[in-house]
């Protein structure tokens, strides 16, 4: 078990949370519209080959938002801040859902965010025939029920999802839940613009999705390889939305193959 | 003492146990449920019934508005205003009111409100509401900006009506160009501004603030004592002290011959407190719109929810007023001598409430109850 740090950086007129472990070259991981998790099993195994980056997002977490942090694209803007204040230009990144979206925006404006990008169950495009289920009007006890396919091989649930949460807590996801509806509500979890825009994007791509996700259809992976040319498509079967917490070992074996 | 008379103009022509089938009767229950017709026929109902309770002596007629539900009919106060600018000739319209945050044109919002003032030649008073959650979801509104673009609404209608234009308008929701209609209110510097609340601190404050009148809905005789109270000590930090004229309550009310009658007609209102005040907290709060202290003021200023009372607590808690002429002057005086409100905003048709017991019920309070509370 390696130990991760927590710190805090100042970026843009606030404080970032970051919790970083490991050691080799940077990575940096992007969580998604549930909020910052923290360092699990999956990044516990990145970090015996890299020095893991995980921040919470502007108004996630103990991150301060910005108040220029409205939208996606704000964020993205954020981001690329953070990067060459901290030395971090083109490192590999992974993106889960939220924050795959994330990493296609800031792949879309600039040449040098990453030198290698995992997008994993990616909001941001617009599926064809499904939809982006709607997290917000449902509660979060049914978005649980939906993010994983099979509770039963989830390695973390008690640890995760076991407890009940404290007060400090639910007031935590509260919060979260808060920013991501800032950042996400009209259009709905995604950019019409985007699929567009990620012509321009040159780095190896490795698009990652469960075969069950329950919330952003896997019809998504195949419109993210459309986009960006030379991407490749992994899907895992048997599982849902966050392969890194339902199936952390298949994910970091696809993660470390690829990066 | 104002009387206002107001019905939500529900839709309660279909098994209302339909409701169980889906998580609310609003937002999402299918509209398969609604016929053109019925509706046609009621909508005219309830116009006719506004324009009887202007000739019985109300003082004035109150319209609301929301969206995907049959508990609410009218979709859009600033049309039911212009027809009942139109079929009366005494009444105050008390539109409660445009909802501001899901505006995306505040300029047509002031051009409207004035036509109708225009029209009214003056009678209009403007309600503006933030909106319950549903309306967010139904309009698309990002939730979080709700109070800000209240605000921001409010701040640009009020200086259309009052700068001479052109203007420009650079905001943080709202951009113009050339802010210059044609048509302004009658009433000057602007129609009074009325805003209703159910609990949040912030609504209190900024309409104290602004002076406007504030108008407590369907809570408890404790909660509005509260509510007033707080509007009170902000005015008094402000150097000023609020009339009655500044406080208004909303409750259900029905009156028929006897105690005995109006206790069975007043079943009827039973169907408004059920099922349309049901369905997931997302429906009603989405994330975002309620502050921290909001929502703690939401959740005390209820000990039970409406729907989970019955109809003997409703009337209790005076929730529901029902009864004799006499019993009913008796209850709404002591509830207009507990809060010391100038207005009484009475929802005297409610849920399956007839024709015949609402056109009854309007001509006791006219003839009886109004002329009895103006003492």
């Amino acid at each position: 078990m390696l130990n991760f740090t927590e710190e805090t950086i100042s970026v843009a007129g606030g404080n970032l949370q970051v919790y970083k472990g490991g050691s080799g070259d940077p990575l940096l991981v992007l969580h998604g519209a549930g909020g910052n998790a923290g360092p699990r099993r999956y990044a516990q195994a990145l970090a015996e080959q890299f020095t893991v980056y995980l921040p919470s997002h502007p108004g996630y977490g103990k991150s301060d938002r910005p108040g220029w942090v409205e939208s996606m694209q704000d964020l993205a803007c954020f981001y690329t801040w953070f990067q060459e204040q901290e030395g971090l230009e083109n490192v590999r990144a992974i993106g889960f859902s939220m924050g795959g979206w994330l990493a296609a925006e800031m792949l879309s404006m600039t040449g040098h965010a990453f030198s290698k990008v995992m997008l994993v169950g990616a909001a941001g495009i617009k599926p064809n025939d499904g939809e982006i289920t709607d997290i917000f009007i449902i509660s979060p006890a049914q978005v649980r029920d939906l993010v994983y396919h099979d509770p039963s091989q989830v390695p973390e649930w008690d640890e995760l999802l076991g407890t009940d949460p404290t007060p400090e807590q639910v007031q935590q996801a509260e919060g979260d839940r808060e920013m991501a509806i800032r950042l996400t509500w009209r259009p709905y979890m995604h950019n019409p613009r985007l699929p567009a825009k990620l012509g321009r994007v040159s780095v190896p791509t490795h698009i990652l999705w469960g075969e069950n996700d329950n919330l952003v259809p896997v019809e998504c992976a195949g419109l993210y390889q459309q986009a960006i040319a030379g991407s490749q498509v992994t899907v895992i079967p048997n599982c849902g939305h966050s392969p890194q917490i339902e199936k952390p070992d298949d994910f970091v074996q696809a993660a470390l193959a690829f990066l | 003492m104002d009387v206002f008379y107001f019905t939500e103009m529900p839709y309660a022509e279909f098994p209302e146990s339909e409701a169980e089938k889906f998580p609310s009767m609003r937002l999402t229950f299918p509209n398969t449920y609604f016929d053109p017709k019925t509706a046609s026929g009621l909508m005219n109902r309830y116009l006719d019934e506004y324009q009887y309770a202007e000739e019985m002596g109300f003082d004035g007629l109150m319209i609301n508005e929301h969206h995907n539900t049959p508990s609410c009919m009218d979709v859009e106060v600033n049309i039911t205003g212009g027809i009942l600018a139109r079929i009366t000739n005494r009444a105050k319209i008390l539109m409660l009111g445009n909802m501001l945050p899901t505006s995306d044109n505040p300029v047509r919002l002031a051009e409207e409100i004035a036509l109708l003032d225009v029209i009214s030649g003056g009678r209009i008073i403007s309600g503006f509401v933030r909106g319950i959650g549903i309306e967010s979801w139904a309009n698309n509104t990002n939730p979080i900006h709700n109070r800000e673009r209240f605000e921001e609404c409010h701040d640009l209608v009020v200086k259309t009506w009052t700068t001479p234009g052109p203007f420009r308008w650079e905001g943080n929701h709202y951009h113009y160009r050339a802010v210059n209609p044609w048509m302004l209110p009658v009433q000057k510097p602007h129609p009074p501004v009325w805003v209703p609340g159910t609990g949040s601190p912030e609504t209190v404050e900024w309409t104290a603030r602004h002076r406007y009148t504030y108008a407590a809905f369907l809570t408890p005789l404790e909660v509005a004592k509260n509510l007033f109270a707080r509007y009170r000590e902000y005015a008094a930090a402000d150097g000023w002290e609020p009339g009655p004229e500044k406080f208004a309550f909303m409750i259900c009310a029905h009156v028929n011959d006897t105690d005995e009658k109006a206790q069975e007609s007043g079943k009827a209102f039973l169907w408004r407190m059920n099922y349309p005040l049901r369905g997931p907290r997302e429906y009603w709060s989405p994330p975002g719109y309620t502050s921290r202290a909001g929502a703690a003021a939401v959740a005390a200023r209820r000990p039970t929810p409406l729907h989970e009372m019955t109809y003997r607590e409703l009337q209790d808690r005076y929730h529901l007023v029902v009864g004799s002429p006499e019993t009913v002057i008796r209850k709404l005086r002591h509830i207009r001598d507990e809060l010391g409100v100038g207005s009484l905003l009475l929802e005297a048709q409610g849920g399956q409430l007839s024709h015949s017991d609402t056109m009854r019920s309007i001509e006791l309070f006219g003839k009886e109850v109004i002329p009895a509370l103006k003492d």
